[in-house]
């Protein structure tokens, strides 16, 4: 920690680093617990089997950051990161449309629109060295964009595999470049006070689990949390998903379970999806 | 791990280089990681010489090998004009589909031995080819492949026996017989940009049937390194070739059943997350039905609700709409 004091830092990161960001104040209040929401510097993660509706989530949570403060939004910008090769824009537009509903007239609704997509920024990465370098280049976008708050990354967990073949055999090599991923996104949080989410997939079966249900597609059995240590430490909200076996109107009903760093216990939340995106039950 | 080299960006010499490797750094990921100010101290050149040599260094490697963001507003005009709906032949599953396949993304279709995939797969083939007029390329894995078949098929749509072959044309049949053929086919389509096998029409779709032949033997029981490696790579050059190309890619896959007895796909979990979409093909149980029906669920889809269910016709031997017609063999 000392050395910290001992490196320079330019006029520009002094600047973004006293001014602060927006706070995320009441982000997706269904979700998180009461006083314990994230706020700047928190990392979530948002763990689940697929066909969860993580990056479902994903989208409303973009919809709350980027739309103005009219339609209910908190008019910030949101660095998307897209390594699963999962996020389409067309969606996002059709759960945008849903929220923008109220807002008058065609030509209003467009200019609205168009102003919300210009506070997101999407990157795509294709392997995790391309991760850590354009985390690293992200880092001086961050600098020099005061009102950028949220990264997001889905999912962090996609080179796992690939990783894992690239080490050779000892697990330090294969993890290397996720945790140099991980610190950088603390120094990142640390130093800019960004929030960021970030989801997982649930692949690694917990075989000491002593749930006592006979089906095996239950989150609860997925859960091992299997990514690098340096990951682990830095988050501070775990959110983690999966499909109900009730229908509501014919309609999936997912549930959300996040527990936190800073409160006990554990929030449930139950929502369905709709055209125009997540509705809570 | 991309390992520094001279010559890599102009002011990469041989000597900047041996002293990195004095330091400890030997890879691209190690050098833009480390502090700039601590490593020109370490080293026993200059330190203006070194510190100003490995800013510029350092700027240059970003600069070849990150992503850049695109702003949404230009990312959602872009998809506006480039995204495009490919009817796979078959009303009911275009229903269930949501039109049909999408570009851009990946299409999974499972179910057991004899379930139709093959059939739904030369069905696709044939309609891109035929109706919307562009090339196809078929990967065969598993050696289901006919020729004979793909002829009948399209003699059914297309009249002329110069228009056939100008169809069977268009679609480029590849075999790849164990995983390693079928990354180095993937990657070298992706280098090369799907061009070299166009003969005039440009490809919109790629099918690969069957994935799960040349992975299932990987998967289950003590996972490999290697083998789950290589299958997430393949999947990863798959998503790429869709999204910077804009074709849909279709694969099909196995099915196993869990503890419970419920159906699901094979290759596991970690593969479950990569397609976009997932239909279930099973065989119709109705007594009297007939032969060629088979019952499709939607099971996973980023556009429609799940577990809607449709009735397929896979015999393909009328032009239009199979689903009111009796077939005859």
């Amino acid at each position: 920690m000392s050395s910290r004091f001992h490196t320079s830092e330019t006029g520009a990161q002094l600047f973004a680093r006293l001014e602060g960001r927006r706070s995320l104040e009441g982000i997706a209040a269904n979700i998180f617990p009461e006083d314990g929401g994230p706020t700047q510097g928190d990392v979530v993660e948002m763990h689940g089997m697929e066909g969860t509706a993580k990056t479902e989530t994903l989208y409303h949570l973009v919809s709350c950051c980027i739309l103005p403060a009219q339609c209910g939004g908190l008019e910030v910008e949101v660095m998307f990161v897209d390594t699963d090769h999962h996020f389409d824009m067309l969606r996002l537009v059709a759960v945008l449309e849903g929220r923008l509903e109220p807002a008058g007239d065609g030509s209003l609704k467009e200019e609205t629109l168009k102003a919300s997509l210009r506070r997101l920024s999407v990157v795509r990465c294709s392997s995790s060295a391309q991760l850590l370098l354009t985390l690293l280049h992200l880092e001086n976008t961050f600098c020099s964009r005061p009102s950028l708050c949220v990264l997001m990354v889905d999912s962090i967990s996609a080179f796992y595999w690939v990783d894992r073949g690239n080490g050779g055999d000892r697990p330090a090599r294969q993890e290397a470049n996720l945790h140099k991923c991980a610190e950088l996104l603390d120094r990142i949080r640390r130093d800019y006070g960004i929030t960021v989410f970030a989801t997982t997939h649930a692949i690694m079966r917990n075989y000491a689990s002593s749930s006592a249900s006979p089906s095996s597609s239950s989150t609860g059995d997925f859960d091992r949390p299997y990514l690098c240590r340096a990951w682990q430490r830095i988050v501070t909200h775990r959110v983690v998903f999966s499909k109900c076996d009730v229908l509501k109107d014919k309609k999936q009903v997912f549930s959300a379970a996040c527990s936190t760093s800073r409160t006990r216990g554990v929030k449930r939340t139950l929502f369905c999806i709709t055209n125009s995106g997540i509705e809570f039950l | 791990m991309t390992v520094l080299r001279v010559g890599m960006c102009p002011g990469l010499s041989h000597d900047l280089i041996n002293a990195l490797q004095s330091a400890g750094i030997r890879t691209v990921e190690h050098l833009v990681s480390t502090n700039i100010e601590e490593l020109a101290q370490k080293c026993s050149f200059s330190y203006k010489i070194i510190f100003q040599a490995l800013m510029a260094v350092r700027r240059v490697l970003l600069a070849q090998h990150t992503a850049f963001p695109v702003f949404g507003l230009d990312l959602y005009e872009e998809l506006l004009c480039s995204t495009a709906i490919l009817s796979t032949g078959n009303p009911s599953l275009d229903k269930l589909l949501d039109s049909g396949l999408y570009t851009g993304e990946i299409t999974e279709l499972s179910g057991g031995p004899g379930s139709g995939k093959t059939q739904v797969c030369f069905g696709v083939a044939v309609n891109i080819s035929c109706r919307l007029k562009h090339g196809v390329l078929y990967i065969d894995t598993s050696g289901g492949m006919s020729a004979g078949r793909l002829l009948q098929m399209v003699q059914a749509q297309i009249p002329g026996a110069a228009e056939q072959m100008a169809a069977l044309q268009r679609i480029h049949v590849y075999k790849a017989l164990d995983a390693f053929s079928l990354l180095a086919c993937l990657q070298e389509w992706r280098a090369a940009g799907l061009q070299l096998m166009s003969a005039g029409s440009s490809v919109k779709a790629v099918l690969v049937d069957s994935l799960s032949a040349l992975f299932s033997h990987l998967v289950g029981g003590r996972q490999s390194n290697a083998g789950m490696s290589m299958m997430m790579q393949v999947a990863g050059e798959l998503k790429l070739l869709s999204k910077d190309f804009g074709v849909a890619v279709l694969v099909t896959n196995h099915v196993t059943r869990d503890s419970s007895g419920v159906l699901k796909s094979g290759l596991g979990h970690s593969w479950s997350h990569v397609p976009h979409n997932r239909v279930l093909l099973q065989k119709v149980e109705r007594p009297g039905s007939h032969t060629c029906l088979r019952v499709a669920e939607l099971t996973k889809s980023s556009r429609q609700p799940c577990h809607l269910q449709e009735e397929l016709d896979i015999s393909y031997s009328k032009n239009l709409n199979p689903e009111n017609q009796p077939v005859t063999s």
